[in-house]
This record gives structure tokens, C-alpha cells and sequence, in this order.
């Protein structure tokens, strides 16, 4: 195991302590269960990997462990989709359940397909087809971020900041995650040390930033009513009338020709 | 080969936008009353001051045209071309401008609510990106050939553009004069209900 593999492993495994921890202490678990259950499979998945790994070095076990573990982890990763969808468009009926529905169909419809082909196909790869289970996920999160991104934009909806940093971090890690996983597929197995390096430098920048964001809780900014300009609804009524009045005199007005 | 491709662009967008967003500023208080009366403006000067028949047939009338041609001397053709090009210019960019402003309004305004109709915001999404589109592509074409260059735009354009007015005044139908009276006689219906 390289120096690099290290560090990452055991610098991942410590800052999704962390989160974890500032988690509890914070009381913010239950506000974002699903993202922190992501987390806590993902602590411990590598921590069982780490100690097989290390203590019980039997490659076989490992790669036993590795593939199942890894479609839990891809499947959790999904509601921490949902997770910042949910909280995103919390006051927004329509919006939070075309989001909901949309993401079940597309995630669903993922899952199912891999299942019909292990099922089904005499010659299933459980590692390379969890590779390409995983490319076709990571895409799918990054359409919906995106479609995320753009709503929040388009209706300038207010987020707060430990919802920010959930899609600044997911979205780093999925982005990074569909860029290597592609190049590893066009370039093939030369590619598989940078694929390595990029996508586990990808995650650990996206623990960072949730660690950050998420250091404690802060709520998500209620919709704001539409504010008052000072002097009241009288004040808008009558300045509002006056606009209909010159629009009127505007009508009355003469053709000028 | 295409999904490939396909899975790059999506990488590389969802890096792009992930830039953007966490560039991100605060979003300003937009649905405030001061908004409204702004936006029921807009859609006023849309609806009575660009829009109407009579001024867009006067911009583009060819019969000035003809008129110069017969009786003008070659200086004059080109001064009151080039003079009608800039005012068809000038309507163009200012029933532009009234359109993005409208479209600021009610993305402002429609995200006030909870429930939105889907098919209402998404005709106008599609209405206000094919009028933006055609509105620039017809700024080109009076650029680039003059005023008489795309008479067939031009009433899409002023087509469009109503078809968008007409749904956007559904959104502020509580600024109509006899609403206000009501309001203004009924103490339940304060500040808050705009």
C-alpha cells in the first residue's frame, strides 16, 4: 500500500469521524439522517476494509467485502441526493415532489437494470459491472444536482449553509467521480492508478468541505413573505392605483397620428 | 462512443455550475411590493406602449419606404433607413429588456409559493426562452440587413410576446383596480396578503 493510499484512507476515516461526531454533539443527526447514515456506512465499510487490509491481509476477503459493500454504499449515496432535495424544496410542494418522484424513477430504473443483468446473464461480473453501475449512477446524481442547481437559481431559493456544503461536496466528489470513471473506460486499465488518485482525492475534498459545513447546525432559511416598502399596504394600494390611473389616461389618451 | 461523450459533458458541467454556485451571493428580497408595482409597469409599457399592432405595423411599414424611394434623393434613402434601423434596433431591445424583467418578476414572485402549476411554469419557461432567442435573432438580422430584413419575425416577435403578457397578467391579476378596492375596504387583507 502506498504512503498516498494511506493518508487518504486514514485521513477519510477521520474526517467522516469527525462528522459524525460534531453530528451527535451538534444534534443535527436526525435533521439529515440520511446523509449522516451514508457517512456512517461509508466509516464503517472502510474501517472493516482497513482492518481485513492491514491485520488479516487476505486480498481474497478483501475483494469479498469490497464489491457487496460497495452497492450499499452507491445506494446510500443516493439519499444524500434526496437529503438535499428534501431540505432544498422543504416549502415547495410541487417542486419537492417532482424532484422526489423523478429521482425514485431515474435510481430505481438504475438498480432494477443492474438486478435483471445479475440475474439474468451467465457471464455478470460483479466488478465490472459495478463499475459501470457506479458511472451510470454518478451520472444520473450529477443530472439531478444539476437540475437542483438550476432551480434553486432560477426561483432564487434561499439555502443555508449546511445544505450548500452537502451539494458542494457531493457535487465535487460525483463530478470528479463521472470525469475518471469515463477516462478509465476510454483509456482503460492504464488509467486505473489516476483513476484511484483523482477519485479518492475527490472524496476527501468533499469530507473536508462537509466538515466544514456541517460543523454545526444551522436551519435552512424560511421563505421569505413578500416585505412591506415601508409605508404599509395603504401606501401600495394607492401608489398602485396611481399606476392604473396613468395607464388609463395612457388609453384615454388621443391617437396621436 | 456517445455516452461517453455524454458522461464527460456532464462531468465537466456539473464542475462548471458547481463553480457558479458557490460563487453564489445572497438572494435579495425579490416579491416585495415595490417589485410588483415595477413588474405590473413592465407589462403595462409591454402590453400598451411596445406591443400594439398600429406601432409595430408603423415601424416596419414599408409604405415609408416606398414613399422615400419615389420621391427622395439617394442621401435621404439611406439617412431614413439608417435612422428607421436604429429605431427598429431601439424596439427590439426595449421589448427585451421588458421580457427579462418580467421574467426576473415572476421567477421572484413564483417562489413565494408552495405549490406551483408545473405546466404553467413550464409554458412560460419555453415561451420566454423562444421569445429571448427570437428577439435576439432578430436584433442580428435588423443589424446586419436593416429594418425590412424579417417582417415574418418581427410579428412572431409581437406575437409571442402578448401570448407571455397574457399569462404573466394571471400572476398579478390581485394588482387590478377593483381588487384593491375590495382590499382596501376589508381589514382581514393586510400587507401580508400581497
Amino acid at each position: 500500500m502506498t504512503i498516498f493510499t494511506q493518508v487518504v484512507w486514514l485521513g477519510g476515516l477521520f474526517l467522516e469521524g469527525v462528522i459524525l461526531v460534531r453530528a451527535i454533539q451538534g444534534r443535527s443527526f436526525s435533521r439529515y439522517s440520511l446523509f449522516y447514515v451514508y457517512i456512517a456506512s461509508v466509516l464503517v465499510t472502510s474501517a472493516a476494509l482497513w482492518v481485513i487490509y492491514v491485520y488479516i491481509a487476505k486480498p481474497s476477503l478483501n475483494i469479498a467485502v469490497y464489491w457487496p459493500t460497495q452497492y450499499i454504499t452507491l445506494a446510500l449515496g443516493c439519499g444524500v441526493i434526496f437529503e438535499i432535495s428534501r431540505h432544498v424544496f422543504a416549502h415547495r410542494v410541487t417542486l419537492d415532489r417532482l424532484a422526489r418522484w423523478s429521482m425514485l424513477a431515474m435510481f430505481g430504473l438504475i438498480f432494477f437494470l443492474v438486478a435483471v443483468h445479475a440475474l439474468l446473464l451467465p457471464k455478470w461480473n460483479v466488478a465490472s459491472d459495478t463499475v459501470d453501475l457506479e458511472r451510470e449512477l454518478r451520472v444520473a446524481q450529477a443530472l439531478v444536482l444539476m437540475t437542483i442547481i438550476f432551480l434553486t437559481a432560477y426561483y432564487r431559493i434561499e439555502i443555508g449553509k449546511n445544505i450548500r456544503g452537502m451539494i458542494l461536496g457531493f457535487g465535487v466528489y460525483v463530478g470528479a467521480s463521472v470525469l475518471s470513471l469515463t477516462a478509465r473506460l476510454f483509456i482503460g486499465a492504464r488509467f486505473g492508478t489516476a483513476w484511484q488518485i483523482i477519485q479518492s482525492s475527490a472524496y476527501l475534498a468533499a469530507l473536508a468541505i462537509w466538515a466544514f459545513a456541517l460543523w454545526s447546525y444551522e436551519p435552512e432559511p424560511p421563505p421569505r413573505p413578500p416585505s412591506d416598502p415601508g409605508g404599509g399596504y395603504r401606501t401600495l394600494a394607492d401608489q398602485t392605483q396611481q399606476v392604473l390611473d396613468s395607464i388609463n389616461d395612457h388609453l384615454n389618451r388621443p391617437d396621436p397620428r | 462512443m456517445i455516452q461517453l461523450t455524454f458522461s464527460l459533458l456532464v462531468g465537466f458541467a456539473l464542475l462548471v455550475i458547481l463553480y457558479f454556485f458557490a460563487r453564489g451571493g445572497k438572494v435579495s428580497a425579490e416579491g416585495s411590493a415595490q417589485q410588483l408595482r415595477e413588474a405590473r409597469q413592465t407589462l403595462d409599457s409591454l402590453q400598451f406602449g411596445l406591443l400594439p399592432g398600429d406601432l409595430v405595423h408603423r415601424i416596419f411599414a414599408t409604405d415609408d419606404l416606398e414613399y422615400v424611394r419615389q420621391s427622395a434623393q439617394p442621401q435621404v434613402q439611406s439617412l431614413f433607413l439608417s435612422e428607421r434601423k436604429d429605431i427598429s434596433l431601439a424596439w427590439v431591445r426595449r421589448v427585451r429588456g421588458a421580457i427579462v424583467e418580467l421574467m426576473r418578476f415572476h421567477r421572484g414572485h413564483a417562489r413565494l409559493y408552495a405549490r406551483l402549476s408545473l405546466s404553467t411554469e413550464l409554458l412560460l419557461a419555453l415561451n420566454f426562452a423562444r421569445l429571448l432567442t427570437v428577439c435576439r435573432l432578430l436584433e442580428i438580422a435588423l443589424y446586419l440587413r436593416g429594418p425590412y430584413a424579417a417582417p415574418g419575425m418581427v410579428r412572431t416577435v409581437a406575437g409571442a410576446a402578448g401570448r407571455v403578457c397574457a399569462i404573466s397578467e394571471e400572476s398579478l391579476v390581485f394588482l387590478k383596480a377593483s381588487q384593491i378596492n375590495r382590499l382596501k375596504n376589508d381589514p382581514s387583507h393586510h400587507g401580508a396578503s400581497v
